[in-house]
């Protein structure tokens, strides 16, 4: 059965940040993206890392999404586990090399000051 | 180290210390260029550990409670020109590393680095240290060295540690040397770099020592090869036995095929393979003998470390994932026979 938390402050995490809060025996990862709110797992599939203890950065696309151009793609929108530098893609929770392998994702809103996520 | 270095190598490490020290830099010298764009983002963590108790707690965390330690900054010796300079670091080294992290914490164990550019100078550091337990084996940097450890030169190496009763483990860097085998030096990313440096130094110097007969003319040296994945094991075998059917006569010392020596040897793990089905890596390691030979290696606190956890989660059966996670190592390490020191 789900359940909604308040896990922070929304003014704790600035627009760009992330933290990670506990709920329960589970650690969430909480983004601020531009004023929409992910929670995904601190938990990397690869060899169970603390995945978002990683930065944030964009990362490098080449292909059919960039029009066959290297670029510098998805700023902001990407943490990479700091044991192994597996790369994911926060919004969609798709892993970067292995885009099969997706995260689990749940939802979290700002109402009022109050951070909620629902697990 | 520079205070067990003698004169005047001491000044030299001394004034290394105004310099910012970089991921598996070597001391003052590395040939070592930032191969890497800075792109942002990725692995940022510190990779580095800098005591004994920083080692041993990192090691807790991954519930690793015997180690044998490799040295982080000495792995690119073997490149080092001044072979003066590059025996002051492993002497240094060996001494430093044993008064300051291996007495310190009995749980860590250390490999005595030697010099490849002066093998009698290395088989006398073999030999000044015979007896302490606190070394487990002996070193060889593997990476850019020549010639490959199969070389005659290196035999006083090989007679001290027979002697001395020490295994001799190689294990390479990421450095690729532009001679050998050719143009590996034209990879442009780490990528590239880092899927061949390991495992081709390893398949060159496991040739090198079976074409002059290391583990016949030596037969109670232990060897052990590090840091190379296991994949490429179950070829070489394969390969030099077909080569050994055609061959033999140049290699008359060998008294049996390539594969009957090489499956005594001992390897480490890491960096384990992750193939799609995980069930694979159980069927190499059967090509290989790997459940009697392999030795669980963390290669931590490097980027590419692995978690005791998921190796000890791979499929094997429970024997075999005992003597992966512990038993091989404690016998090639001769862990066992120390149990009372902890």
């Amino acid at each position: 059965m789900t359940r909604e938390y308040v896990v922070a402050r929304a003014s704790e995490i600035p627009e760009g940040s992330h933290r990670i809060v506990r709920v329960g025996r589970r650690e969430i990862g909480v983004f601020n993206m531009g004023g929409v709110w992910h929670a995904i797992p601190n938990l990397c599939p690869h060899q169970r890392g603390p995945l978002c203890e990683g930065a944030t950065s964009g990362t490098l696309g080449y292909g059919p999404h960039t029009d066959w151009k290297l670029e510098w793609i998805q700023e902001g929108e990407i943490v990479t586990c700091p044991w192994h530098a597996l790369e994911w893609h926060v919004p969609s929770g798709r892993c970067l090399a292995f885009p099969d392998i997706r995260l689990r994702k749940f939802p979290a809103r700002v109402d009022g000051d109050e951070v909620r996520v629902i697990l | 180290m520079a205070d067990y270095a003698p004169s005047p190598w001491d000044v030299a490490l001394r004034e290394i210390a105004k310099v910012p020290e970089r991921y598996l830099d070597l001391p003052g010298m590395s040939p070592r260029a930032e191969y890497r764009v800075p792109w942002p983002g990725g692995s940022n963590r510190k990779q580095t550990v800098d005591s004994a108790s920083e080692m041993r707690s990192g090691l807790d965390d991954l519930h690793v409670d015997r180690a044998v330690l490799f040295p982080d900054h000495l792995l690119a010796l073997a490149m080092v020109r001044d072979p003066r300079f590059a025996v002051a670091l492993a002497q240094s080294y060996n001494a430093w590393l044993r008064d300051h992290w291996l007495l310190a914490e009995p749980t860590l164990k250390g490999s005595l680095v030697i010099a490849p550019q002066d093998p009698v100078a290395s088989a006398e550091d073999i030999r000044r240290h015979a007896g302490e337990p606190e070394f487990v084996c002996i070193y060889l940097p593997a990476s850019g060295v020549r010639p490959l450890y199969g070389h005659h030169i290196y035999d006083p190496v090989y007679e001290a540690a027979s002697e001395v009763g020490l295994p001799v483990v190689m294990h390479s860097v990421e450095a690729v040397y532009p001679t050998f085998p050719f143009q590996l030096e034209v990879f442009q990313t780490s990528l590239a770099q880092h899927a061949v440096a390991h495992p081709f130094s390893m398949m060159a110097n496991m040739i090198s020592l079976l074409e002059t007969g290391v583990p016949v003319r030596y037969p109670d040296l232990g060897i052990g090869i590090m840091e190379a994945g296991i994949s490429w094991i179950p070829f070489m075998l394969n390969r030099l036995d077909k080569e050994y059917t055609e061959r033999r006569r140049e290699v008359p010392l060998l008294q049996e095929r390539p594969s009957h020596y090489i499956k005594r040897w001992y390897f480490g793990t890491q960096p384990i393979e992750e193939p799609e089905r995980r069930g694979d890596i159980v069927k190499l390691f059967e090509l290989f003998d790997g459940a009697a030979r392999a030795m669980f290696a963390s290669d931590w606190p490097h980027h590419d470390f692995d978690h005791p956890q998921y190796v000890f989660g791979l499929p094997f059966s429970p024997a075999d994932r005992r003597a992966i996670m512990g038993g091989n190592a404690a016998r090639f390490f001769r862990l066992e026979a120390q149990e009372a020191d902890i």
